[in-house]
């Protein structure tokens, strides 16, 4: 009982933080990745007529959403927390790292439940032909948002100073996206990267959203990967949030 | 029953903290605490100390003595290289989850959250110590109230003055009532009226039961606060005991100081001498017109101690 009330108290304040910063918030997560739909729709041609293509580029738009919330986001407010010493205040509490890491994972999922929404919304008024099964829809989601969010809280916790954190989140954040068969097939991408680039998490994340969009709850192979490397970055974010310094 | 017990008998009955062991009556014990950087700096070099329960104790030593890092091991924040530390008996290097429910921090350099209200951030670090809604909700009263807070409650703590927030980290510190208070220099920055503030609210916790320590670079809030003084040099306690025993240590306890009248800045000159007959002897001798004798202060005792020097003073022993 004691470990949710840390970890709610956690989450609310995160929460609370944030009314002041809703702008960005809605700028990092919404604005931007609806705006790459659209122009992944403008460049695709004659490509982008077709229904599959426009869910591709709808389910990319959505994990380039996830992306951003999970690691470039909530990876900077991290290191805000770090660099202005509001995690020392945390420090000198009975307050277990792991409670701490599990508040902002909460607070990730609500940003992920808003931002997908809304961009199934754009998609759905967009006229993308879609028939989401959401409870594949939502283990995906939240498969992806553990794995990225690890990420994320491995950069704040190792990063030397607040601008090195900043652009190396940012910088996976949007790498992790641009890298990887998420706006297009791996056919159009070099032979030497293909390989790599699909053992990426968003590239199994955005087949796995691909797949539920269509309706489809044949994401198993893809969701068993996203929840490998899932426990694999959080169990590290785990081990590397430490209150105390050697 | 004592205030103290008191207190522990209702934080106990909420079953809320881990509550020391009553019959200890050692609140900290330090033995051969040692702390070695990754760079090879000895902050601490074997430091030996015991508080007892209900005292509180101020820390006193030069920028880079290792103050700080004395602190940051007992809070927990550091791991010691070498030695022990006993929080109520418990060992805090082994068990730091545990002691800090025993303790209330504020550490030198703390952010708060902007962008919640002071109320909020109280309440919400009220609850984070376990405290039950009811009593976050009073608790917060309260250190609002004692902090003199209370026209902030409504208001973003982004918008306060930096002596406002530091008062605020103290504030969570405070809430709850733990048996042990750690304030690593709790009243920098803040301004006279504030810090007299504060100083009340740390006594009225010591009359309350608490073991507080703090580290403070102000020898008058290290004379009118504390009932021991350490002062800690190049990484060693080199001095602990009471006012009274800290003065004692200098054999030359009257203090005489005057403007040079040779030197174009009137530089300022300071003689300690054994007893008032040397001291006015002194004074004859040298034909002085303005001067001023007094008895030796915590603040000589510091300077003669640590071997540091008042700014632009020359410092001689007669």
């Amino acid at each position: 009982m004691r470990r949710v009330t840390d970890i709610i108290c956690v989450f609310r304040i995160q929460l609370m933080s944030m009314r002041a910063e809703a702008g960005p918030f809605f700028l990092a997560a919404l604005v931007f990745p609806a705006a790459m739909y659209l122009f992944a729709n403008a460049v695709g041609g004659v490509e982008a007529a077709q229904n599959q293509s426009r869910l591709r580029f709808l389910a990319g738009s959505i994990v380039f959403s996830l992306s951003l919330t999970s690691i470039s986001w909530l990876g900077y407010l991290q290191l805000e927390n770090r660099f202005t010493g509001r995690l020392k205040l945390f420090a000198t509490l009975p307050l277990a790292p792991s409670s701490y890491i599990l508040g902002f994972l909460g607070f990730a999922f609500v940003q992920a439940a808003l931002g997908t929404t809304v961009l199934l919304l754009i998609g759905r008024v967009l006229g993308v032909g879609m028939r989401p099964s959401i409870p594949a829809l939502t283990l995906v989601v939240m498969l992806t948002v553990l794995c990225l969010c690890g990420f994320g809280v491995i950069i704040a916790s190792r990063a030397r100073s607040f601008t090195e954190g900043s652009l190396l989140t940012d910088a996976l954040g949007a790498g992790l996206v641009f890298l990887a068969p998420v706006y297009y097939t791996p056919e159009t991408m070099p032979h030497n990267l293909r390989i790599v680039s699909q053992l990426l998490p968003t590239a199994f994340a955005a087949r796995a959203v691909r797949t539920t969009l269509m309706g489809s709850h044949q994401i198993g192979s893809d969701a068993l990967a996203l929840g490998v490397m899932a426990v694999a970055t959080l169990a590290l974010a785990f081990k590397m949030t430490k209150w105390r310094k050697d | 029953m004592t205030t103290e017990e008191t207190l522990l008998e209702q934080s106990q009955a909420r079953g809320t903290r881990q509550m020391p062991d009553r019959t200890e009556s050692v609140a900290v014990r330090v033995r051969g605490l040692v702390k070695r950087y990754a760079d090879g700096t000895e902050a601490n070099r074997g430091i030996d100390l015991d508080v007892r329960r209900g005292e509180l104790i101020s820390i006193l030593g030069p920028n880079g003595a290792g103050k700080t890092t004395f602190l940051r091991q007992i809070s927990t924040e550091l791991r010691p290289s070498g030695g022990s530390i006993e929080i109520f008996g418990r060992n805090a290097v082994a068990e730091p989850q545990r002691v800090k429910q025993m303790m209330g921090i504020t550490p030198q350099e703390a952010g708060v959250f902007e962008s919640l209200t002071v109320r909020e951030h109280f309440e919400l670090f009220a609850r984070l110590k376990n405290l039950s809604k009811v009593e976050a909700r009073a608790a917060t009263h309260e250190v609002i109230s004692a902090l003199g807070l209370v026209a902030e409650t409504g208001k973003r703590v982004g918008s306060l003055s930096g002596g406002q927030r530091r008062r605020i980290l103290i504030g969570l510190a405070l809430l709850g009532q733990p048996p042990l208070l750690v304030l690593d220099e709790p009243t920098t920055g803040l301004d006279p009226s504030s810090r007299l503030a504060v100083w009340g609210v740390i006594r009225r916790a010591v009359t309350d039961g608490a073991t507080v320590i703090l580290s403070t670079h102000y020898m008058e809030e290290a004379e009118r606060l504390s009932d021991r003084i350490g002062i800690i040099a190049q990484g060693r306690l080199i001095a602990f005991g009471t006012l009274d025993e800290l003065l004692g240590r200098l054999e030359r306890s009257y203090r005489l100081s005057y403007r040079d009248s040779l030197d174009p800045f009137g530089k300022l000159c300071v003689h300690y001498f054994a007893n008032f007959n040397e001291t006015r002897a002194h004074v004859a001798d040298a034909r002085l017109s303005e001067y001023s004798i007094a008895r030796a202060s915590l603040e000589d005792v510091y300077f003669t101690l640590t071997g540091e020097h008042f700014a632009g003073e020359e410092t001689e022993n007669a």
